[in-house]
């Protein structure tokens, strides 16, 4: 009756230049005060949408049929003066990237007073105070000093809680977040969700929170709500939806999310394990005291420092830490990229600092990358078998082009993608399938070792479950050593066998994942684990409970 | 970064860049054909004269000693002697530069204050008929010749409506310049012309990528309106660009007042350059393309100092 927001039978078409794409089609859902709704999906579901048009921030070339009513107001009939006055008044959003989401060329403080004085009248120096006075609120030290910083002063975890701040400003009965933690790391992410929990526990407001992770789900959300191709499949109570899924595509989402094992009740192990053994073969790949400045001066920034670590042939180390720590530097080190200032790198047993010209391409041919960003790392205007030849064109000079074709025929198959692909651009592929590709023109000269820096982190779960399958059975298959960087223990602790947790540029601890990350040795790994949420809403919500009593890490 | 030590070193470079570019100017001087010599005393001039000259002007010593000579009278603010004019370079630039810059700097800001708006405009009204209709007539005030365009505002204006003058103001001073403002209207028109039109598209396309960007959904998402969105962020953001655009926009301005000097007949820097090219008289060439260079490089100069006064970002080393 009194839901702060209410949509009935919302349709969104987005005329494109091939036509027209429905991207929402007959979804309802109401919030009511003081309750937080999550909206989940996978990329292209239509969450963002449905939450863009709660505020009527829909772009230009979207139609949208329905009912949207926030607070009594008709969203969809209202005049853009209308939506003026409804937000940041009475529903407002927080957005998905911190770092862009702020205008660079303005002091905070005068952002913050700004949505003020959108909607009350109140004097310039009126306005300042409050905008301190939410700095303060959202828990920015000297917020009467900060508030005079531009945003690329801040860290990420910051921004994000200034625009939370903009976001809270007049007390909006309706909060919508879309993603608001995605961008952030999992000790900072805590922290604002504990503040937006916060924040609308005070002020009894309604939250639509949309999301593609269920650990922020199970500890945030009251209510679910589904998302697949445009339509809500499932609607419950939080511990229906994500401990007793009734829809089929719910069931297979959360069986995908790698979930990780914790101690607290024994059971809630992952299913594919790796049991921690100390490997025994030759070291691959070894970095001993390596240290890392990039720039000189007094503006000089020490990436790593002393990071000693081993991978062992045939066997996965998996290297996390948040952003920041370095692992993405040690990978780099690993792969001869970045040089080190001192200590020492060894590749196959070989010095890689003392390596030059042809022996140095021998030695690095025995490695393959796949990196983050699958759209990014290959080339748009050639083939995906000519992505996967390139390599093979560089370092086998002297394969024929019939020899060369038949090997990525081979590759292609190995990391299941169908034949009739090889002929198409990378940019006709989905996400995990240029990934796939990846993979293949990091495999196709049979390295020794493999560096995937955060492979999965762009895809979404279910499409990650199948990545990460495939490079199993052929690590399997070809033995080959991997050194994966990610940022996400419960990949980690699935996929590696040893992990090394790095902080602020130094090896924090390392040692068997499943020892290492049930029974941490230092206070940061134990910090850092204790912040990821679980899909469980049951033992989240213990979880959170010790988190808190253990007390927060340090500030965003 | 302290903004004092940015500047000393900002300076510096400049000065790196203008001691390169006396280089070049010394090289160009030397390699003249026949030498200054012969460009002085005419294609008449015996070897015996030729020498005498040399020797006088101390042509015969090697080129690092006479760079320094070179060097140095630039410093005392000696740029040579016309072949023609009988007159120091550094007089006759004395006497034409600040009508240049008149006409220059009178173009360069009716041009942007033209630009910057209509540019906003067209991004806000992208797609629709009047962005369109800009965007056709920028195209075509860009690809038109200046001295086409020029003397089809002639035409119009003098011939047939008889407006304005056909002639500049022809005063030697500044003052008296300014004493006759219609008839500085045409030239200015002329040289803001093309300015309009590449600051137009410079200004449309920074202000349509900034309208897409996150922190105006904030904004939006806040309760700002359009307007404010438009004036209190996207103006500025669109901005920078821009202002690193128009340092490096000085050489072109001058390259078009040759034109527009020549085609009012108004004698400034452009004409002088101009009629040095014809009479082949290349202390004063020279003369002109340094005092253009050196104008290049302080435009950069200008354009980075106040491009870290609008964006904070600069001055922090991240943008």
């Amino acid at each position: 009756m009194n839901s702060i927001l209410e949509i009935a039978n919302l349709g969104v078409v987005f005329s494109t230049e091939s036509g027209d794409v429905p991207a929402v089609r007959g979804v309802s859902l109401r919030v009511e005060p003081g309750e937080t709704l999550a909206l989940v999906g996978e990329s292209g579901s239509g969450k963002s949408t449905v939450a863009l048009a709660a505020l009527g921030l829909l772009p230009g070339n979207a139609r949208a049929s329905g009912g949207v009513s926030v607070g009594g107001t008709d969203v969809m009939g209202a005049s853009e003066a209308e939506l003026a006055r409804l937000r940041g008044r009475t529903a407002s959003m927080v957005f998905q990237e911190p770092a862009t989401a702020l205008d660079p060329l303005t002091r905070i403080g005068k952002q913050i007073a700004e949505v003020v004085r959108n909607h009350r009248d109140v004097s310039r120096q009126e306005a300042a105070a409050e905008a301190a006075e939410l700095l303060r609120r959202v828990g920015i030290p000297e917020p009467e000093r900060r508030a005079s910083a531009f945003p690329f002063q801040l860290s990420g975890g910051q921004r994000q809680r200034v625009v939370i701040a903009m976001a809270i400003a007049n007390s909006p009965g309706l909060l919508v977040a879309d993603e608001p933690t995605t961008a952030l790391d999992v000790t900072v992410q805590a922290e604002i969700l504990d503040l937006l929990r916060a924040l609308a526990a005070d002020s009894g407001t309604g939250v639509l929170l949309v999301t593609h992770n269920m650990g922020v789900v199970a500890d945030f959300a009251d209510r679910v709500a589904v998302m697949l191709e445009g339509e809500i499949v499932e609607t419950g109570a939080v511990e229906d939806v994500l401990l007793r899924p009734t829809h089929e595509y719910t069931r297979r989402l959360l069986a995908a999310v790698p979930r990780l094992a914790v101690t607290v009740t024994g059971s809630g192990g992952g299913s594919g394990s790796v049991v921690g053994e100390e490997a025994e073969g030759a070291p691959v790949v070894e970095l001993r005291d390596v240290s890392v400045q990039f720039g000189r001066g007094p503006r000089a920034v020490r990436a790593l420092e002393e990071v000693s670590l081993t991978v062992r042939a045939g066997e996965t180390v998996g290297l996390v830490g948040e952003s920041g720590s370095g692992k993405s530097t040690a990978a780099r080190v690993a792969l001869g990229l970045v040089a080190p200032e001192s200590g020492g790198v060894s590749l196959f047993g070989a010095d890689l600092r003392k390596a030059r010209g042809r022996a140095r391409r021998a030695l690095l041919a025995g490695v393959g990358v796949v990196l983050q960003d699958p759209v990014a790392s290959l080339d748009a205007r050639m083939s995906v078998a000519e992505c996967v030849a390139e390599p093979l064109r560089v370092h086998r000079r002297g394969m024929g082009a019939g020899e060369r074709r038949e090997r990525v025929a081979e590759v292609l198959e190995l990391v299941r993608l169908p034949r009739e692909l090889a002929r198409r651009g990378p940019r006709e592929l989905s996400g995990g399938q240029r990934q796939r590709v990846s993979l293949a023109r990091a495999l196709v000269l049979e390295p020794r070792l493999l560096v995937a820096d955060e492979p999965t982190s762009a895809l979404d779960v279910s499409v990650q479950q199948t990545v990460l399958e495939v490079i199993t059975e052929l690590q399997a298959e070809l033995g080959f050593a991997c050194l994966f960087v990610s940022h996400d223990l419960a990949v980690v602790q699935q996929f590696a066998g040893r992990v090394v947790v790095m902080r602020g540029g130094r090896v924090e601890e390392q040692g068997p994942t499943m020892s290492t990350l049930l029974h941490p040795g230092t206070a940061y790994t134990r910090r850092l684990i204790a912040a990821v949420p679980v899909p469980d809403p049951v033992l989240q919500r213990e979880r959170r409970e010790r988190r808190l009593a253990l007390g927060t890490g340090a500030g965003a | 970064m302290d903004t004092l030590l940015y500047l000393t070193r900002r300076i510096a470079q400049a000065l790196v860049v203008i001691l390169i570019v006396t280089v070049v100017v010394f090289g160009l001087l030397h390699a003249l054909p026949g030498g200054p010599a012969r460009g002085i005393l005419g294609p008449q001039a015996t070897p015996q004269q030729i020498t005498l000259f040399n020797h006088d002007q101390g042509l015969d010593r090697p080129l690092p000693v006479q760079y320094l000579y070179y060097l140095r009278q630039l410093l005392h603010g000696d740029l040579g002697t016309s072949y023609t004019l009988n007159e120091a370079v550094s007089r006759l630039i004395e006497q034409r530069l600040p009508k240049t810059l008149v006409l220059t700097v009178l173009s360069a800001v009716l041009g942007l204050v033209l630009a910057i708006p209509l540019g906003m405009w067209q991004a806000v009204r992208r797609n629709k008929p009047a962005d369109y209709v800009i965007t056709t007539l920028s195209f075509v005030a860009y690809s038109t010749p200046v001295y086409f365009l020029g003397l089809v505002l002639v035409l119009v204006f003098t011939q047939v409506l008889r407006w304005f003058p056909s002639q500049a103001p022809q005063g030697d001073t500044v003052a008296q310049v300014f004493a006759d403002p219609v008839a500085l209207v045409l030239p200015v028109v002329t040289g803001a012309a093309s300015m309009v039109a590449v600051f137009s598209r410079y200004m449309r396309a920074a202000t349509l990528e900034n309208l897409s960007e996150d922190y105006v959904r904030t904004a939006r998402a806040g309760g700002s309106r359009q307007r404010a969105i438009l004036f209190k962020h996207v103006f500025r953001n669109s901005l920078t660009p821009v202002i690193a655009m128009l340092g490096y926009y000085v050489p072109v301005l001058f390259g078009g007042a040759l034109v527009v000097e020549q085609l009012f007949n108004y004698p400034g820097m452009g004409l002088l350059f101009w009629g040095a090219a014809q009479s082949s008289d290349y202390p004063v060439l020279l003369g002109c393309v340094l005092v253009i260079s050196v104008a290049t490089v302080v435009g950069s100069l200008l354009a980075d100092v106040v491009q870290r006064v609008v964006d904070p970002r600069v001055k922090g080393g991240l943008a």
